[in-house]
């Protein structure tokens, strides 16, 4: 049968529509019952459900989905789907995640629970965006909710100066990413990735083109927290509420990868023979390799001397985007044969970092008790056999932050360090030599978690905070999710790396 | 039987495993502690003799691997669970479970924090050693190369002594630096063999066919870097001078069990990598480094034994003991001969149970005076005879008193590096000579520094009222000693079923180094019937 592309394809952003749709809802819901708690965390956990539900049987659909939709503004394709699947995980693990503490804090759980749900729709538009409109849309849809998030603590004066700082520094991000898109535009007469893929190499103006790239750089470096566009993370993330800073720096970071990765791995390839697309090329991959070099060495020197967890956890993020950033160039530099492969191995990076992180920062969210007080490295001290199941997990995340093997971390770090070594470029092989030796240095302050843990004393009382149920199903998920990612994660890297089969009108 | 031989190796990295497991399980239920150490014990008791299952296939002895078992891990970068084992990993792996029930067994009154936590980690610790010594795919093996790292390091961190802390991050960082450049190595050997032969592969067999055949060959600066990587992983492991930094600061601070296993099974990981892994896959940059290895281990050789001579605490001085014995399996490694070979993996398994028993044995004077500096001792031998008989046993054993095991390793190192060829002869002196009568130095520095820390130790008057009252060793600790004190014996009297084992394996290693086109160095003639 041939089907025809239509124009407009409602079933392949039915996920999307979902969670727009579940976030409209709880915010209707609560505003007509204000004081309710547990029905939003429902409702927002049934409706990632749905959308994930349906989200496994378009992937596992062998006939019946097509690539592109809305006029190739939206594909489906594997880029797509594993991201979405990460962002649908990291989401319903925040909730879970935030269930004691929106309890604990009286944070309006209405509103938080909506605007968690609109920060999903918006990274979800990111991934499945093949237009930059679209992307610059799911852009802007969850940077505004997550502005809100940040400052939720609205008595606190360092939430507040999360949210403020966040605000200001994101809509110069987004400023200089829309800029950037209209220099490509200007460059390519189009705003449709696959479209500026085969236009870049014979581009109106190439020096529009390199402009533009340079400016998407900046933008999207500021989303993910590269060096020198990182300043604004760790006074976000220290400010910002425990559970929104493990979503920040596993959601809306993995999102903003997702966007990069569509515009420069697939929108300028290296086009053989062709002069514009080779400079093209050339200068994002060498610039993004230097960014990267810098970022994991900025990120973890830093982290070294931080005594505040959650600061440390920040530096540690922005070390964690530079060696995304690794695998990064390495999709840059892959044939077609193996961008998929070396995309994926992106993805499976940003899923591990996510589950580890956001791991830590749940136990950092038990821990820290109500206004995040106790987040300082003291506080630590000695609780190792004194709650030996939260310390023993939080030890394990660090384990996987650091990338030891048996974990997550360690197959997320050999996938992204394998594009960039297969490229055989010495650039990319010195910038994998880099991420080696920051991983060497990053063991200094991961284990830094386990030395005060356990192997200090402690001075003074502690009291075995209580896990809810919720909690321990983080807990319980995470720790899994390490070390199935660790030890059995094959079949997921497969299937983040199988290419969807398309059916019917593609746009090329 | 095809069974069993599939998956006996698996086994014996799993069962620790499930042991630890039990004790958590234990601890959850019955939270009981007095007894966990005999289920430990058990364990590791039960898993030595399921080990020694492993000798009764003669086929180990001849080339190629046996016990193997190969199955898929990770499709996406075609990475298999390979296991299986030779010669030179057999006495190994045996090493391991065999002085592991005797760790076990010098804990018992030693650990009283945290009974449980230890017990784990020892076991997780048996587990990723074992691993690391039959692990044929060298992704599996870098797996359980740093996982060994982390039992470890919490054995240091919680149980080791008051510079604890210190000790164990140096220990850690030092040792994941030289990993992780490792880990860059075999990723990148993965996509040289995709260049050449159109599949990656991690799979240690495949890559050695491929290599040995010609179908990879490395450009001169690859192949000098990723030896280095490899190398470079093992020789901070070994320790080699001058890596060797942390090995002291590890030792003093770790608890007894641990510097037990530290000296006995951690630092083989790094001369068993050295040769099967460097020499193998870069035979040529192996060559080509020699004489550097080969300076570095006589310096290590005198370095470490001057400095054992001036240490004021036993402990430290049985550390850079170790730094001079490794520096002797280095050498005899480098010298490229059967003889040097087979003594460098003897002297493995010799060092392995001197060490640790000396280790052992300084742990018990700590238990009961809680110091080892010498010079609060003194007149032990009138105090504590059987101590201190065996003491003397063993540290002759370490020096290299003939008809103990020091010796015969010792020898055949040194036999090897004089017939060796690897370094040139220029201004008409055999510098292989030279190396090897500055490593006997090392022998005479040895019987030095042993023996002047038991005549300070051990003879003259007791001057101290409270070593008076010091008793002697316990039945229990005279026990572990004895399949020691037994080795020694039996391994410098009758070396021979352990040389005859390695052999097949030790000369392939051997010849693949040697005989490698381009080549220059002779074969040495093989060593008589001992």
């Amino acid at each position: 049968m041939d089907l025809i592309n239509p124009n407009v394809n409602i079933p392949i952003i039915l996920p999307e529509m979902i969670i727009a749709v579940t976030g409209i809802v709880i915010m209707m819901y609560d505003s007509f019952f204000p004081k309710q708690r547990n029905v939003s965390t429902v409702l927002s956990l049934v409706g990632i459900v749905a959308a994930a539900v349906l989200l496994g049987m378009m992937w596992n659909a062998t006939s019946g989905v097509p690539a592109t939709a809305w006029g190739g503004m939206v594909v489906h394709d594997s880029l797509r789907m594993s991201f979405t699947f990460v962002f649908l995980l990291v989401s319903a693990l925040t909730i879970l995640v935030s269930a004691i503490w929106v309890e604990r804090e009286s944070v309006p759980a209405g509103e938080y629970h909506a605007l968690l749900m609109f920060a999903t729709f918006g990274m979800m538009l990111m991934s499945a965006g093949n237009d930059l409109v679209i992307i610059f849309l799911g852009l802007e849809t969850l940077s505004i909710a997550t502005y809100v998030m940040a400052g939720l603590r609205r008595s606190d004066l360092k939430s507040n100066e999360s949210a403020m700082k966040y605000f200001i520094l994101g809509s110069l991000a987004s400023a200089f990413l829309l800029y950037g898109m209209a220099l490509i535009y200007g460059a390519t007469g189009t705003t449709n990735i696959t479209l500026i893929a085969e236009n870049i190499s014979s581009p109106y103006f190439p020096g529009l083109l390199l402009i533009g790239g340079a400016m998407l750089i900046v933008g999207f470096g500021f989303k993910i927290a590269a060096a020198p566009f990182h300043v604004w993370t760790p006074d976000v993330y220290e400010g910002a509420p425990s559970p929104v800073t493990g979503f920040l720096a596993a959601g809306p970071k993995a999102a903003a990868f997702a966007s990069f990765l569509r515009i420069f791995v697939i929108g300028f390839p290296l086009v053989a023979g062709a002069q514009a697309s080779g400079y093209l090329h050339n200068s994002w991959i060498s610039a993004v390799a230097v960014i990267a070099i810098i970022t994991m060495t900025v990120g973890n020197v830093a982290a070294i001397m931080q005594n505040n967890v959650k600061r440390m956890l920040a530096y540690s993020s922005i070390a964690h985007a530079g060696y995304a950033l690794v695998g990064f160039v390495g999709a840059g530099m892959a044939s077609n044969a193996t961008r998929d492969s070396a995309v994926a191995s992106v993805a499976f990076y940003l899923l591990t970092y996510a589950v580890a992180n956001l791991g830590a920062f749940a136990i950092i969210t038990l821990l820290g008790q109500k206004n995040d007080r106790r987040t300082e490295f003291e506080d630590f001290n000695g609780i190792g056999f004194k709650s030996p199941a939260l310390s023993f997990t939080l030890s394990l995340f660090m384990l996987s932050l650091l990338g030891l093997p048996l974990t997550g971390g360690f197959i997320g770090k050999v996938l992204v360090f394998r594009p960039a070594l297969e490229a055989g470029n010495t650039l990319l092989t010195v910038t994998v030599i880099a991420a080696v030796i920051n991983t060497a240095i990053s063991a200094y302050y991961y284990l830094r978690f386990v030395v005060v843990m356990f192997f200090k004393d402690r001075t003074t009382e502690w009291v075995e905070p209580k896990m809810a149920p919720a909690f321990a199903t983080v807990l319980i998920i995470t720790v899994i999710g390490v070390f199935y990612l660790g030890i059995f994660g094959n079949s997921l890297i497969e299937k983040f790396s199988t290419p969807i089969a398309p059916v019917g009108a593609q746009l090329r | 039987m095809d069974f069993i031989s599939e998956n006996l190796l698996t086994l014996l990295i799993i069962l620790p495993v499930f042991g630890a497991l039990g004790l958590v399980a234990h601890q959850m239920f019955w939270k009981n502690e007095s007894h966990l150490k005999w289920v430990t014990l058990a364990i590791t008791v039960v898993i030595f003799l399921i080990s020694l299952l492993l000798l009764g296939d003669q086929t180990v002895s001849v080339s190629g691997f046996s016990f193997e078992k190969n199955v898929p891990w990770i499709d996406a970068i075609n990475s298999n669970y390979h296991v299986g084992i030779d010669g030179l990993s057999l006495w190994l792996v045996i090493l391991t479970t065999f002085i592991m029930p005797i760790a076990v067994l010098s804990t018992w009154h030693a650990v009283e924090k945290r009974p449980t936590a230890f017990y784990v980690f020892l076991l997780l610790l048996q587990s990723a050693m074992i691993g690391v010594f039959v692990s044929l795919d060298l992704l599996v093996f870098y797996l359980f190369f740093e996982a060994s790292l982390i039992p470890m390091f919490f054995l240091i961190g919680i149980w080791g002594g008051a510079n604890r802390i210190y000790a164990a991050v140096k220990f850690f960082i030092f040792t994941a630096i030289g990993s992780l450049l490792m880990l860059v190595a075999i990723i990148s050997l993965y996509y040289l063999h995709a260049a050449a032969t159109g599949v990656g592969t991690f799979d240690y067999v495949t890559l050695l066919e491929t290599l040995s055949s010609g179908g990879l060959v490395f450009t001169p600066l690859a192949g000098t870097l990723l030896f280095l990587a490899f190398a470079l992983a093992f020789a901070i492991k070994v320790p080699l001078f001058p890596f060797h930094t942390w090995l002291p600061d590890a030792h003093t601070e770790a608890p007894t069990a641990g510097s037990v296993i530290l000296a006995a099974v951690l630092l083989k990981m790094g001369t068993y990598g050295l040769m099967r892994f460097c020499f193998t896959l870069f035979p040529d940059q192996s060559r080509e480094f020699a004489p550097i290895f080969i300076v570095l281990a006589i310096i290590g050789i005198i370095y470490g034994a001057l400095v054992a001579m001036v240490q004021p605490d036993v402990k430290r001085l049985v550390a850079y003991s170790s730094v001079a014995h490794m520096g002797f399996v280095i050498l005899g490694m480098f010298s490229f001969t059967e003889w040097g070979m087979q003594g460098a993996l003897f002297t493995m398994l010799a060092h392995g149970v001197s060490t640790g028993a000396l280790f052992l044995l300084v742990g018990f004077i700590y238990e009961r005076r809680h110091t080892r500096e010498i010079s609060e001792f003194g007149g032990l031998a009138n105090v504590m005879p059987v101590y201190a008989t065996i003491f003397v046993i063993t540290a002759m054993s370490s020096v290299g008193l003939p008809f103990l095991n020091g010796f015969v390793g010792e020898f055949l190192i040194m036999l090897g590096m004089w017939k060796s060829t690897v370094l040139p002869l220029s201004f008409g002196v055999n510098w292989n000579y030279v190396a090897t009568m500055a490593a006997g130095t090392g022998v005479v520095f040895a019987a030095v520094y042993l023996l002047w820390m038991i005549q300070r130790v051990f003879f003259g008057k007791v001057n101290k009222e409270k070593n008076r009252g010091l008793k002697d060793l316990t039945s229990r600790e005279i026990g572990l000693m004895i399949p020691l004190l037994f080795l020694m014996v039996y391994m410098g009297v009758y070396p021979k079923p352990f040389l005859d084992r390695s052999k097949a394996a030790v000369v392939a290693i051997q010849e693949r180094v040697v005989k490698q086109a381009g080549g220059e160095i002779e074969t040495a003639a093989a060593p008589d019937e001992k």
